[in-house]
């Protein structure tokens, strides 16, 4: 460098030095003390969609009660039965996040006077910035027991009441109103009606929501399964016997915050309301009148505060 | 020639210097909503700012995310319903010290300081006037100040169903030490 351009050189230095503004203050701050790391939060409103777990669970030492109702059918004496409340199915559970990754819970459902515990945990969170995530992931496993009588004199044990469901929780919140996930799930029954019938059936979840106002968004789930079983409809006189396959779950709702509850108003085809009922052994259809209408609703107590 | 690099040199090398710079990455900016129903307070920690001390000009930046509430759904509301703050990570204000005559880190006192500027949240700008005390001690600058800030001055809105937990009126203390 010639001696004169080293001049200028200085001197430009010591102009810049000398231009601090207030913004350069503030570009300062933001160039050292802002998180490296941003991670998404709030994707859905709810733990779940309808049917579908969502990637949220309750936060780090907050204990969740959740009542779930599924009422009887349009297409079943609907008025008689006081729309739908007098033979509505009930679904409830209890669940705590002992820590920020994980959820733990104990639910009862009406249907087959299931009892059944679950586990969700967060495997991957969504974020940007130096740790770049374009989903988070999260796992949900759970394993059900019908505790039906049956006077039928089959003994049935505890094993073969027993049923298994594993969701893989893959979701985005693409824009602050728009979120969609897919939910590759697994079912598996312990004791299926024939020979025939698969143990293990497989589906995909797809749920998306998109937020109305701050508070409401529309959701909509669709379970499709890969390899469903059938079921034996009722025997016509004179007519040979024939089946169906069990139908694909879809669910389509409005979910209302209001502080500590979330309330979700929906309409699906499944009764059943916990998850091996609804996803694999459906007989609801959308198309024959088969919709049920339905509602979540949770509420949380914060057991341990943060600080 | 050789002079006037000299001169130069000694002249940047004086601005560096005289442009004293203190900061911190730890200041706390606290909040508290009162009403009959409920009263929402959260803390936090992870706020940084500047000063620069040759022209009395100040900067705070002030992750919203941040903001520790004891309960988590209410910080989940809190960033998703409120700050949006998604969309509006930080909030930020610029600006100094009215009339200023310099401070001297040297010497220990309490001062009663007016700051104005510019406060920058929920992607609203408002002008900003407010005392703060300032204390030097042992060569440290601590500052203190508590204001009222009016959520709706910042298009935060407070649906009708919540106006009975969460005040439009904020108590926000700041407390400040700097290096």
């Amino acid at each position: 460098m010639p001696p004169m351009s080293k001049l200028y050189f200085l001197l430009i230095l010591a102009l810049s030095l000398n231009l601090s503004a207030q913004d350069d203050l503030l570009a300062e701050l933001e160039a050292t003390s802002l998180p490296d790391t941003e991670y998404a939060f709030a994707t859905w409103k709810g733990t779940k969609v309808v049917n579908l777990q969502t990637n949220e669970m309750p936060g780090e030492g907050v204990l969740q009660y959740t009542i779930l109702h599924r009422f009887g059918a349009f297409n079943q004496d609907f008025v008689y039965n006081f729309f739908g409340l007098d033979n509505a199915q009930v679904r409830l559970t209890l669940d705590y996040s002992p820590k920020e990754w994980l959820n733990l819970g104990l639910g009862h459902t009406g249907f087959r006077k299931t009892y059944d515990a679950f586990a969700k945990y967060r495997l991957f969170r969504q974020s940007k910035g130096e740790k770049t995530m374009p989903v988070s992931i999260t796992g949900f496993s759970s394993v059900y027991y019908e505790n039906q009588k049956y006077n039928d004199g089959i003994v049935r044990n505890t094993n073969v009441r027993l049923s298994f469901v594993n969701e893989l929780i893959i979701a985005r919140k693409f824009t602050p109103n728009i979120s969609a996930q897919i939910v590759p799930t697994l079912i598996h029954y312990n004791l299926v009606e024939t020979p025939n019938d698969n143990n293990t059936v497989f589906a995909l979840g797809l749920a998306a929501r998109y937020k109305i106002t701050k508070m409401h968004a529309i959701t909509i789930e669709y379970v499709p399964q890969f390899n469903p079983n059938s079921y034996q409809l009722p025997t016509v006189t004179g007519e040979a016997p024939s089946t169906e396959n069990f139908s694909n779950a879809l669910s389509i709702g409005i979910d209302i915050e209001t502080g500590g509850h979330v309330f979700q108003l929906f309409v699906t085809n499944a009764q059943g309301v916990a998850e091996p009922y609804v996803f694999a052994q459906n007989t609801g259809s959308w198309l024959e009148g088969d919709l049920h209408f339905g509602f979540n609703i949770s509420r949380v107590f914060t057991i341990k505060k943060n600080k | 020639m050789k002079k006037s690099i000299i001169l130069s040199l000694s002249l940047a090398l004086g601005f560096a210097a005289s442009a004293q710079k203190l900061s911190t990455r730890n200041a706390e900016v606290s909040f508290f909503s009162e009403t009959p129903v409920e009263n929402i307070a959260a803390t936090n920690k992870q706020v940084s700012s500047i000063l620069n001390l040759e022209n009395g000009e100040f900067a705070f930046l002030v992750p919203i995310k941040a903001f520790l509430f004891e309960k988590a759904l209410m910080q989940e509301h809190f960033n998703e319903n409120y700050m949006e703050s998604g969309q509006f990570p930080t909030a930020k204000f610029t600006g100094k010290i009215a009339e200023y005559k310099g401070l001297d880190l040297k010497k220990d006192g309490s001062y009663k300081l007016k700051l104005v500027g510019t406060m920058t949240m929920h992607g609203v700008s408002n002008e900003f006037k407010q005392n703060v005390m300032v204390n030097i001690k042992d060569g440290k600058l601590h500052l203190e100040s508590d204001f009222i800030i009016l959520a709706s001055d910042y298009d935060i809105e407070i649906p009708a169903a919540k106006e009975d937990n969460i005040s439009n009126s904020l108590e926000v203390k700041v407390n400040a030490t700097y290096e």
